[in-house]
């Protein structure tokens, strides 16, 4: 059973959607005074999300916790901004994460049967430092974003289709699957918002405009530094420059790769020029695919440094490998050093 | 001789199959939501986006098309005739693929050979990087069934087998194995709980099953320490589940078999390579306690890691890793034929895979003679007959055995 501070904990169990339901608000009579702290901690849910990507717990007072939820879901659809959605659903599923690993395991348990999870106790303490099984589809459905290879299925025991987790890691699976849900709450629109809501989502654009300049990624420059290639691309670089033949997943990521870091789709049409059964019709097709010139218009990343490994691609790694997951994460990384040697004029 | 008449006795004998059996195709689960793909005979042409309401007007297809191969989805779409972006995927059943061309086999592949595209030199064996005579790169090869390439094969779904059920809890009912017809075995379960998984999730799998990114320490291979006193290395041990027994089987098989140069190749000290050579039989002895891992003081923790992964590697089942994580892959269709031997895909029940004959079981055409001229041919076996290698040589030949040739391209009917 939950407590009316498990809703508060938990504001997107059905139980939560029921007490708010049953306060009767009306969207119009939101501008009512008595609904003032109601919006105030609405905002401020967004806010903490915003500065710290965590929004905190606060139970003493049911009553406006738990409306206070739905209500910032809303001021979120409103700022119609793709990246506060992301913010605000992982700011919120950390808080919800704080909370699992405090609880105890039934707890837990009830928690993930909302999202249909295959969980079940260990009872009987023969598995050690274990505290649940799980049902790898559920461990999958949230686990492959995790980098750490203690994440990796095959690092994990698994017994006749259940995974076994310790309670930590079962909550911070949840925090996955509590994200996921939230964005798709955040995935719809809404016509109206009364004039004193939309006040409030101002304000929080402009909070948003502010921390903006923190948020911007880092821009590649516009020349394609061979010299910060990683070696996986380095390798089918060489090789197709001394005419060797890629395989299908090889080629892919090369010229994803390249199309990614600036070079254009004539250039990286040109790399394939040497090969005896070159179709230039073809490939230029292929590359500006992949480019999203073509087709479905979306331009393609390359594979992940784990699924190079899957089939083969990733053929050494060196230091910098070891602390990225992406080639151009490894890119990105190796341009820093590398800037530093191209300014300098080489001798020849 | 008419050039093309070897083609249409493949035709015919192809039709002659389809009009007699199409009562054997089943029907995948929920066809209406498969989409379909047929390798044309005469065209050569890949006929794919086809979708039938029900097996019946399949059987009819088979019948007046006679493709030479037939595909269908691993994938359900809303609506499978349209183009890939418009099918709307509603999920895929999870598929694994055994074939001898990715599994290094005892035989060599000393039946296969090759030829190169550009200067025409052939020779036995797979190809090699680059073509000794002119450095070119591109090569036809031609590949054949052995029986030592296919018991490798199915070794390798035995381990694939052995850890779908044990690891992943799969029972033997919801797992189907087939022969390929050529070269190999599939394994396909239609389990509702695999069908929403996405690519990442599959290649969660392949990493299990393969071994990929398996770490020792994870699997119980740490220093731990007993009553307070020095920290002392442990390991997983041989009657254990999972990848931890695996690990410890894998190093025993390695520990038992090593040579000088097994041991050099996965990068050991010197000092580690004598001192495992020297106390290999106490070494072996040692897995009736605690297992090896903490009984030599040089050996350390990195050696034993290194031990682990490569003794592990001999307990993953080699599979072909992209099928599996393809959610849009078509496979070959149980009891069709299959266009580069003329025989059939055919389920193979699980319980009895070890006696399973693919030589004998997917033989397709019992009855009748053709006498074909056959250029070059391995040894083979069609049925219970054993053919020694033939050379430009006029043969009369079994229907099945004959076909097999046509289909290679290794014969031509002679009228």
């Amino acid at each position: 059973m939950f407590t009316k501070s498990d809703l508060a904990k938990y504001p997107f169990i059905p139980e939560a959607s029921k007490f708010v339901k049953d306060l009767d608000i009306k969207i119009d009579e939101l501008a009512n005074p008595e609904y003032r702290s109601v919006l105030n901690r609405a905002q401020e849910r967004i806010e903490e999300a915003i500065q710290d990507a965590l929004v905190s717990r606060k139970l003493h007072n049911y009553g406006i916790e738990i409306p206070s939820f739905p209500i910032a879901i809303m001021m979120v659809v409103a700022l119609a901004n793709s990246y506060i959605k992301k913010r605000y659903a992982l700011a919120e599923a950390k808080g919800v994460y704080h909370q699992l690993e405090a609880e105890d395991s039934e707890k837990i348990i009830e928690i993930a049967k909302n999202f249909d999870w295959n969980i079940k106790l260990i009872e009987d303490g023969s598995t050690g430092i274990y505290d649940f099984s799980l049902h790898f589809t559920n461990f999958l459905k949230n686990g492959t974003v995790f980098r750490d290879e203690k994440w990796k299925l095959v690092n994990r025991v698994m017994l006749q289709g259940d995974v076994f987790l310790t309670k930590s890691e079962a909550s911070r699976l949840l925090q996955e699957e509590v994200q996921r849900y939230i964005e798709g709450k955040l995935n719809v629109k809404i016509d109206f918002l009364p004039p004193n809501i939309m006040e409030r989502v101002e304000q929080l654009k402009q909070l948003l405009i502010e921390k903006g300049g923190k948020f911007r990624s880092e821009s590649l420059p516009k020349t394609v530094v061979n010299a910060a290639f990683p070696p996986c691309i380095r390798e089918l670089y060489d090789n197709i420059k001394s005419g060797h033949h890629l395989s299908h997943i090889g080629r892919f990521a090369l010229t994803s790769f390249l199309i990614n870091i600036g070079m254009t789709v004539e250039t990286v049409v040109d790399l394939f020029r040497s090969f005896s059964d070159f179709d230039e019709r073809m490939t230029r097709y292929q590359v500006e695919h992949i480019a999203g010139e073509k087709g479905g218009r979306t331009k393609y990343i390359p594979p992940r440094c784990d699924t190079l490994r899957t089939h083969g691609v990733c053929v050494s790694t060196d230091n910098i490998c070891r602390r990225i997951h992406h080639p151009l994460a490894y890119y990105r990384r190796k341009l820093r050093s590398v800037k530093k040697v191209v300014i300098k004029p080489q001798k020849e | 001789m008419r050039m093309g008449s070897s083609l249409s006795f493949v035709r015919n004998k192809f039709a002659e199959y389809y009009r007699s059996n199409s009562s054997f195709i089943q029907p995948p689960t929920s066809i209406e939501k498969r989409e379909f793909g047929f390798l044309l005979l005469k065209e050569r042409f890949m006929l794919r986006h086809r979708s039938f309401e029900n097996v019946g007007v399949l059987r009819s297809f088979l019948k007046t098309t006679v493709p030479s191969d037939a595909y269908y989805s691993g994938a359900y779409y809303e609506r499978p005739e349209e183009k890939m972006e418009e099918k709307g995927w509603l999920g895929a059943d999870l598929i694994f693929d055994i074939d001898a061309d990715h599994i290094p086999t005892p035989c060599d592949k000393n039946h296969d050979s090759w030829v190169c595209k550009n200067c025409g030199t052939v020779d036995k064996g797979l190809p090699p990087e680059k073509c000794p005579e002119c450095g070119e790169q591109k090569f036809d090869e031609k590949t054949w069934p052995c029986e030592v390439c296919l018991e490798t094969a199915k070794a390798e779904t035995l381990k694939l087998i052995d850890i779908l059920s044990k690891d992943f809890g799969f029972s033997l009912e919801e797992m189907r194995v087939s022969f390929s017809g050529h070269r190999g075995y599939h394994l396909h379960i239609e389990h509702e709980q695999v069908r929403e998984m996405d690519q990442m999730a599959r290649k969660e799998i392949v990493d299990y099953v393969v071994g990929i990114g398996l770490e020792a320490t994870l699997h119980g291979l740490e220093k731990t320490s007993f009553d307070n006193r020095s920290r002392i290395l442990v390991g997983p041990n041989l009657d254990e589940n999972g990848w931890r027994g695996r690990i410890a089987r894998g190093t025993y098989e390695f520990l038992l078999t090593a040579t000088l140069e097994d041991l050099k190749r996965i990068d050991l000290k010197r000092h580690v390579v004598k001192t495992l050579l020297d106390q290999r039989e106490s070494l072996l002895e040692s897995w009736k306690e605690k297992g090896p891992w903490g009984k030599m003081k040089n050996v350390g923790v990195e050696s034993w890691k290194k031990i682990a992964l490569h003794g592990a590697q001999r307990q993953a089942a080699k599979i072909d890793t992209v099928v599996t994580t393809d959610i849009h892959r078509l496979i070959r269709l149980s009891n069709s034929l299959h266009g580069k031997t003329g025989f059939k895909k055919i389920n193979v029940p699980i319980r009895g895979i070890e006696d399973f004959d693919p030589f004998k079981g997917a033989v397709a055409f019992k009855d009748g003679s053709v006498t074909v001229f056959v250029s070059d041919s391995p040894k083979l076996r069609v049925g219970e007959q054993i053919y020694e290698p033939f050379k430009e040589q006029k043969v009369e030949l079994p229907t099945a055995a004959a076909l097999l040739l046509l289909c290679k391209g290794a014969a031509t009917v002679v009228e």
